[in-house]
């Protein structure tokens, strides 16, 4: 189905799918870092290929992307963006961080920010194929430290191949104590979008 | 300061005035660079995959595509008054963001961006100058219509002159 076909009730729908999967993905979270997780209200964006830099604050900012597959019976990415700060707050609660040590990140930290990703893409991956009926799995995770513009082109290949809008389920989460904040998208493929809706009992 | 212009993903834009024309984040995507140094215009355009799959009726042809932002910008640059035989050309971006586990869907798309950006070239006919391409690493563009070099800025990396 064509993104620009959507309505207002898709869109209602999807809100809440992603709803219920966040949800899950930050209660995951949470009891990982031992800290509480809030959600905002899921955004569902329809946005030209060309301005979607600027729906994650600029194509300079500096952020940590984690990108994983949605495999199974429905296709897509997940794209989980955390700020720099973020990120390293994250670690913090993890691991053991020496602060000398300098911007990028170690190959244990990449790994530790690599496994969070699993563990939210799972935890909303499993949330949305319960609600679905349908096996939903993630990818393994890959990571990537840079300008956010460079680190979601990856994500609009596919997109870009069969049109010029992107549809993205965005959710923001944060920490209560601590700032952490970051963002969870899902990018659906058109096909898939079918599927998801189709699943959830909504008309088309 | 000469005036700034944004180039987004699939864009391009062309300067007739000198100005500075800019892009930022270039990831897998390339920032393709036409100049024409006798009157000092110049376009650039940062695209986003290499050539359609297929060919869609009536699909409009824009910068998105590798294959099209170079004959797009040399069009545009023609009409600003550029000659076809002084034009040359420089490269940014095409970077691996990630390793190849994932890549392997999309068999190595900066490689590919470049390739083609490259067969593009070859096929105007416009020399490619210099170029800073590859690596696993986000660049921004600034190139200056007026001198025709390009500031490469990119984390972790000094700033490089094109």
């Amino acid at each position: 189905m064509k993104f620009d076909a959507l309505t207002e009730e898709h869109l209602d729908a999807l809100r809440e799918v992603s709803n219920i999967g966040v949800a899950h993905a930050a209660t995951a979270l949470s009891q990982l870092i031992g800290r509480s997780i809030s959600l905002t209200v899921p955004k569902v964006l329809l946005t030209e290929i060309c301005k979607v830099p600027e729906v994650f604050g600029g194509a300079e900012k500096l952020v940590v992307g984690i990108y994983l597959q949605m495999l199974g019976d429905a296709r897509g990415n997940i794209l989980i963006v955390l700020p720099r700060d973020s990120a390293l707050k994250l670690l913090s609660r993890l691991l053991p961080r020496d602060k000398s040590e300098g911007t990028l990140l170690t190959e244990l930290e990449i790994s530790a920010l690599k496994e969070v990703g699993n563990i939210l893409a799972s935890a909303y991956l499993n949330a949305l194929g319960a609600l679905m009926g349908k096996t939903l799995i993630p990818s393994v995770p890959v990571l990537s430290f840079d300008m956010v513009g460079a680190v979601i082109d990856y994500a609009l290949i596919e997109l870009g191949e069969i049109g010029d809008l992107a549809l993205m389920v965005e959710t923001d989460f944060f920490g209560e104590e601590e700032k952490i904040n970051g963002q969870f998208f899902l990018l659906p493929d058109p096909v898939s979008l079918k599927i998801i809706l189709n699943a959830i009992g909504v008309k088309l | 300061m000469s005036k700034i212009i944004s180039v987004g993903i699939s864009e391009h834009k062309v300067a007739s005035d000198p100005v500075v024309l800019v892009t930022y984040g270039l990831g897998s995507c390339v920032g393709i660079a036409l100049y024409d140094p006798e009157v000092r215009i110049g376009g650039l355009a940062h695209t986003l995959l290499p050539a359609p799959v297929r060919e869609v009726q009536g699909a409009e042809r824009t910068a998105k595509f590798t294959c099209w932002a170079v004959d797009l910008m040399v069009e545009e640059l023609l009409k600003c008054g550029c000659a076809p035989e002084r034009l040359v050309a420089k490269l940014a971006g095409g970077a691996t963001m990630f390793e190849p586990q994932y890549r392997s869907a999309h068999g190595g798309i900066g490689e590919r961006n470049i390739a083609a950006a490259r067969e593009a070239l070859e096929r105007s006919g416009i020399p490619l100058v210099a170029e800073d391409t590859g690596g696993d690493y986000g660049r921004s563009l600034e190139f200056n219509t007026s001198t025709g070099i390009i500031m490469v800025r990119a984390l972790q990396q000094p700033i490089k002159q094109l």
